[in-house]
């Protein structure tokens, strides 16, 4: 046993010498990276993962591009639920609203009043802000799942707008984002981008695009949560008569929490109307809504990383679903309903399968991915001593 | 215990990674895939494109196969599937050579989904044989434009009439309510005095009915007397029906949904309302011959469409209609849907033999082929459609009137053949 | 892509017969919601959790109710009571196999958990009795009658004497049973419940039982008379929602009360939004119900009978 713990030293790096992993300082605590000696796995990580951004638009193909560029749009918008739910605590169903304020936004600012990128991208998230934060007031009387039916009845009142305000956001028909400029500076990423003398495609450029805001959305958010802010979101989260009594100003973190998040939204619906080309207010409604919320649950509430996580897994999962299920292994289930034996149609058993994958992985581990995630880790970073 | 929690774990962990892994299936095909040189000389064999691989024709079909409106998309499915195993089997494929491979797709009524599967599938169909649902072919429009492809649009919506990348068939709503308000002042009972309304969806589907309807009522010299809406699923039609009835409409214009023609009418002939009702196409469903309402039904309602009576087999498109749904759908009842599936598929055939006959199925050869279409012909059973350039399009202009019959195959039976108002030549597109 | 639409002509004047009948409808509807709305009360009371799987119960109890009657040729009311033992099997199956192991996980994680059942549910539906619309067959049919000079449909008739059917049971059950007692001391406190000898298991199963059996009865009432059954059957119990807030979400008495409530509210915003607040836009019935919820929320943040939540520092 000492012998294998003896080789195995150098793997645990975090162990070598008296413990240098330990954070002596209030300012070492917060700090999201150390020097590459003491924490090296979590800058393999960050570097690994740069370079995974960098690299992965020049080997996938753009139908899986697309998707992961989805992926991106939600994980932007994850982050922003993940800041208001798993943080401060307040369930909210609304998020779908949010989302179609920012598209709607980008699609009258920038295709009907060609509007520059940056320009209507910040509306955007500002728009989102500022609606956000005359919501977030409701918050502060209603509690739980009383909270949870009201921003339900948000995402109706977003559909009734989008419906009915057809000068903006042309009605029932929806609206085209086709004449939206998408250049920032020299770059235009509506034609691809052109790095010297590459020529990269539209899904190329979106992907680098998307990816990019979502690093930048996840260190803000981050910064976010370990600041002082953070903290308060956190009491509130936890007992928020207790955080009153202790003088965190519910009013604020809470308002707060909701502008803030409904600017992720904003700006990731922006980004999906780019993405689509076209909005409609059937896209902003309930399944949305649910959507995000089973992103941070699978994700795991109360982490950034775990919204991210969260995205891909719920997204990209569902999207593998729908590319396997064909296979042969699914054949004897899948019917045309015109004679063929079979029980579901490709649609139900998509359906029913992701289903089913939400309710077993959430039996299995109700925390969510990033709680399974920090199990694994631990019990790595334990060795032998992990049971 | 605690292992074999721990191993289920770590099983689940892995499957999640594998899970990420195999989406990135493949690597990157260098661009350029589109070869084009589809651009053979006339009468040549087509070249290898996007779709084709010299043997076989694919074509996209993007359908709900769940949800709500898969009562729709199934039977149209299945009439696509039909008309293409009949012109497989029968005809050995198009131009007698290529048979045709469906590819379909379930789209969830959900256009996100719709767009991806669209762009996992535009690199390998050579055009697309259904599209089912406004928001749906909205959505896909600018994809569809942007990357030069034509799409068989599964609705009878005016918006597509003019679009160069899509291939719409049959007269459009609006048509249908200028050609049913017309024949009702006209010859069916009504008169220049008469009380009209309309009670329609609060969606476009329902205002393209209430253009039709309005259009011809500025024609006829009559004011529209009210006009009611409701959402779709509306539980309860208390004050639409009361309302139009307070309005003293003798004839009330439906665009509505089975579900909610049966809602709406139900109401009406609990609350003793018997005006003359008038249906667009999509109103009706089989399954109202065994509903309650059927006397009611019977006595005040009228459904509105093209073509002739389901089973008559004076129309030869119809007779043949028949046989291929008997010999390669045998399962399936007599359902509109599948009828219209089946013509959406006669259409895109008619297409596709004229670009073989050009010897290019590139995208920009079907385009090209689809523009030197004078006329679709349907053989009867839908109105023969005026083809060209997108400007020169020109829809049927004539409808047919059926009455309720629970003794016809799907319940309804010809009451007038191919009605065309007058006027319905100018309504412009 | 918007097309110049012509002005809304002049609408006919409302009369009394008018909001009379239209009160009627709001009753009627309002009880179909209150069905459901009672199935939402009974979960949430029993087990704090908010059941978005009861769409789909409401919808199996439907197609039910249309096998048993339809297909098996049985009575109406046969069917109906074999639906409504089905859903309760249903209640409990889903209890039992994926509820119950995850007792004291955080309320989000159990919501999701019950959205993926409602994924599963329903498509499992479609996929055993096919996308089309059926009839229900049920024996009240179009018919109506009098009273005090409103036409009233025989369906809306039994839909509120079974509305209240429930109600009477659910007072009487909750009052004067034992298990009605526990169930209420469980919901109060279950670790002091437990305590004192009260099976939390079968409290909560019970709860489900009687969940998918009053969401059997909501789903016949719904898909009766000429409304066909379809897979969008389920769909109306989204706006059941409304009505379990503003009556308080533990307590059926506010859930029936709510819906009744939000079903009047609907009614009466389709008769008179067009007539005279025609610029708020095309069926705000679909949204008043939320208005009206908030505003009562506003007054009442517990809803209107819910028990104020008590909160220590």
């Amino acid at each position: 046993m000492a012998t294998v713990h003896a080789l195995t030293d150098a793997l645990r790096p975090g162990r070598r010498g008296p413990a240098p992993g330990l954070a002596l300082s209030y300012a070492d605590e917060i700090k999201l990276l150390r020097s590459p000696r003491r924490t090296p796995w979590r800058w393999l990580l960050v570097v690994g993962g740069l370079l995974l951004f960098l690299w992965l638009p020049t080997y996938l193909g753009d139908p899986g591009l697309r998707v992961l560029a989805l992926c991106g749009i939600f994980a932007l918008g994850a982050i922003g639920l993940n800041l208001l739910t798993g943080y401060t605590g307040q369930i909210s169903l609304g998020h779908a609203f949010f989302v179609g304020v920012g598209a709607y936004t980008a699609a009258y600012f920038g295709s009907d009043h060609g509007w520059p990128m940056p320009a209507y991208l910040a509306l955007a998230a500002l728009l989102g802000f500022v609606v956000g934060g005359v919501i977030g007031p409701f918050a502060l009387r209603l509690r739980g799942n009383y909270l949870v039916v009201v921003t339900l009845g948000l995402v109706f009142l977003g559909e009734h707008l989008w419906n009915n305000w057809d000068s903006v956001t042309g009605g029932g028909n929806g609206t085209s984002l086709g004449a939206a400029p998408m250049t920032v500076g020299p770059l235009d990423f509506k034609q691809g981008l052109e790095l010297g003398s590459e020529h990269y495609t539209f899904e190329q450029s979106f992907f680098w695009l998307v990816w990019a805001l979502v690093i930048v959305g996840a260190l803000l958010a981050k910064n976010l949560v370990r600041s002082r802010a953070g903290r308060a979101m956190q009491a509130i989260r936890d007992r928020d008569l207790s955080a009153e009594v202790i003088g965190v100003s519910p009013a604020r973190y809470k308002v707060g929490a909701f502008a803030w998040s409904s600017a992720y939204a904003a700006l990731a619906g922006a980004l999906y109307g780019l993405l689509q080309q076209y909005v409609s207010p059937g896209e902003f409604g309930l399944f949305l809504a649910i959507t995000y919320v089973a992103m941070i649950i699978i994700g795991g509430l109360g982490t950034i990383f775990g919204a991210i996580v969260g995205a891909l897994f719920v997204w990209g999962g569902r999207s593998l679903i729908e590319q396997n299920s064909g296979q042969a292994l699914f054949d004897p289930l899948i019917t045309s309903r015109s004679g063929e034996a079979g029980i579901f149609t490709i649609g139900e058993l998509n359906a029913v399968l992701f289903g089913l994958a939400i309710v077993l992985f959430l039996l299995f581990e109700p925390r969510g991915l990033a709680a399974f995630w920090f199990r694994i880790k631990t019990w790595f970073l334990t060795w032998p001593f992990s049971y | 215990m605690l292992r074999r929690h721990r191993r289920l774990r770590l099983l689940a962990a892995f499957t999640a990674v594998g899970l990420l892994a195999t989406a990135c299936g493949g690597g990157r095909d260098d661009d350029d895939s589109a070869s084009d040189e589809g651009s053979g000389e006339n009468g040549g064999a087509p070249a290898e494109v996007p779709g084709f691989d010299g043997e076989t024709i694919s074509l996209g079909v993007i359908t709900p196969t769940s949800g709500r409106v898969a009562v729709i998309g199934e039977p149209l499915t299945n009439g696509n599937r039909a008309y293409w195993d009949y012109v497989n089997e029968e005809l050995g494929g198009v131009a007698g050579q290529y048979p045709v491979e469906l590819v379909i797709e379930d789209s969830a009524y959900d256009a996100p989904t719709a767009v991806q599967k669209y762009n996992d599938m535009k690199d390998s169909v050579v055009m697309f044989n259904q599209l089912l649902g406004t928001p749906i072919v909205n959505a896909l429009l600018e994809q569809l434009t942007a990357d030069n492809i034509v799409a068989q649009p599964a609705s009878l919506d005016s918006f597509w009439v003019r679009e160069q990348n899509l291939v719409p068939i049959g007269a459009p709503y609006q048509i249908q309510a200028i050609n049913g308000i017309d024949w009702w002042v006209n010859e069916g009972g009504g008169s220049a005095d008469s009380t009209i309304c309309i009670l329609r969806q609060d969606d476009p589907y329902g205002e393209a009915g209430l253009e039709g309807v309005q259009f011809a009522l500025d024609e006829l010299g009559i004011d529209l007397a009210s006009e009611a809406t409701f959402p779709v699923g509306n539980p309860d039609f208390t004050a639409q029906i009361s309302q139009l009835q307070g309005a003293g409409c003798e004839m009330v214009w439906l665009t509505a949904t089975p579900t909610d023609t049966g809602g709406a009418l139900g109401k009406a002939a609990e609350l003793g309302y018997t005006p003359q009702w008038l249906g667009q196409s999509p109103t009706w469903i089989g399954a109202f011959v065994e509903s309650p309402l059927l006397p009611y039904l019977q006595e005040h309602y009228y459904w509105v469409s093209e073509g002739p009576e389901y089973g008559d087999t004076s129309a030869s498109g119809m007779s043949e209609l028949m046989r291929i749904q008997e010999q390669y759908a045998p399962d399936q009842e007599p359902d509109i849907y599948f009828n219209f599936g089946y013509l959406e598929s006669q259409a895109v055939h008619q297409v596709l033999e004229r670009a073989v006959e050009m010897g290019d199925l590139s995208h920009e050869g079907i385009i090209e082929a689809l523009n030197s279409i004078e006329e679709f012909d349907f053989g009867g059973v839908f109105g023969n459609y005026g083809w060209g350039a997108p400007e020169d399009r020109n829809p049927p202009r004539a409808n047919s009137i059926f009455e309720v019959d629970p003794n016809k195959p799907i319940g309804l039976g010809l009451l007038v053949e191919e009605h065309e108002a007058p006027f319905a030549a100018d309504y412009e597109f | 892509m918007t097309l110049p639409l012509p002005a809304p002509p002049l609408l006919a004047t409302i009369t009394g017969d008018d909001l009379l009948q239209t009160g009627f409808s709001g009753l009627a509807v309002g009880c179909k919601y209150a069905l459901i709305a009672l199935g939402f009360s009974v979960v949430f009371k029993a087990t704090g959790v908010i059941n978005f799987a009861q769409a789909s119960l409401v919808l199996l109890g439907a197609y039910l109710t249309f096998n048993f009657s339809q297909t098996w040729e049985l009575n109406f009311y046969v069917g109906l009571l074999l639906a409504m033992a089905g859903g309760a099997l249903l209640g409990v199956v889903i209890e039992a196999l994926v509820l119950r192991r995850l007792v004291g996980e955080a309320p989000a994680t159990v919501i999701m958990v019950t959205i993926g059942l409602l994924f599963v549910l329903d498509n499992v539906v479609t996929a055993v009795w096919g996308p089309d619309n059926h009839n229900l067959g049920d024996p009240w049919g179009i018919q109506t009658r009098e009273v005090l000079g409103v036409t009233v449909a025989d369906r809306d008739l039994w839909t509120i004497g079974f509305t209240a059917l429930a109600v009477l049971g659910f007072f009487v059950f909750f009052r004067y049973s034992t298990l009605g007692l526990a169930m209420r001391a469980a919901a109060f406190d279950s670790e002091v419940a437990m305590a004192q000898g009260i099976p939390a298991r079968r409290v909560y199963r019970v709860a489900w039982a009687i969940a998918g059996m009053v969401a059997a009865l909501a789903g016949a009432t719904l898909a009766a008379g000429a409304s066909q059954l379809s897979p969008a059957t389920g769909a109306l119990a989204l706006v059941a929602f409304p009505a379990i807030i503003l009556g308080g979400l533990d307590s059926p008495l506010g859930a029936v009360v709510g819906g009744v409530i939000i079903g009047l509210v609907q009614q009466f915003t389709a008769l008179l939004a067009p007539e005279y607040f025609d610029w708020v836009g095309e069926s705000f019935e679909r949204v008043s119900p939320y208005l009206v919820m908030i505003l009562i929320l506003l007054i009442r943040p517990y809803g209107l009978f819910g028990t104020k939540e008590v909160r220590r520092v």
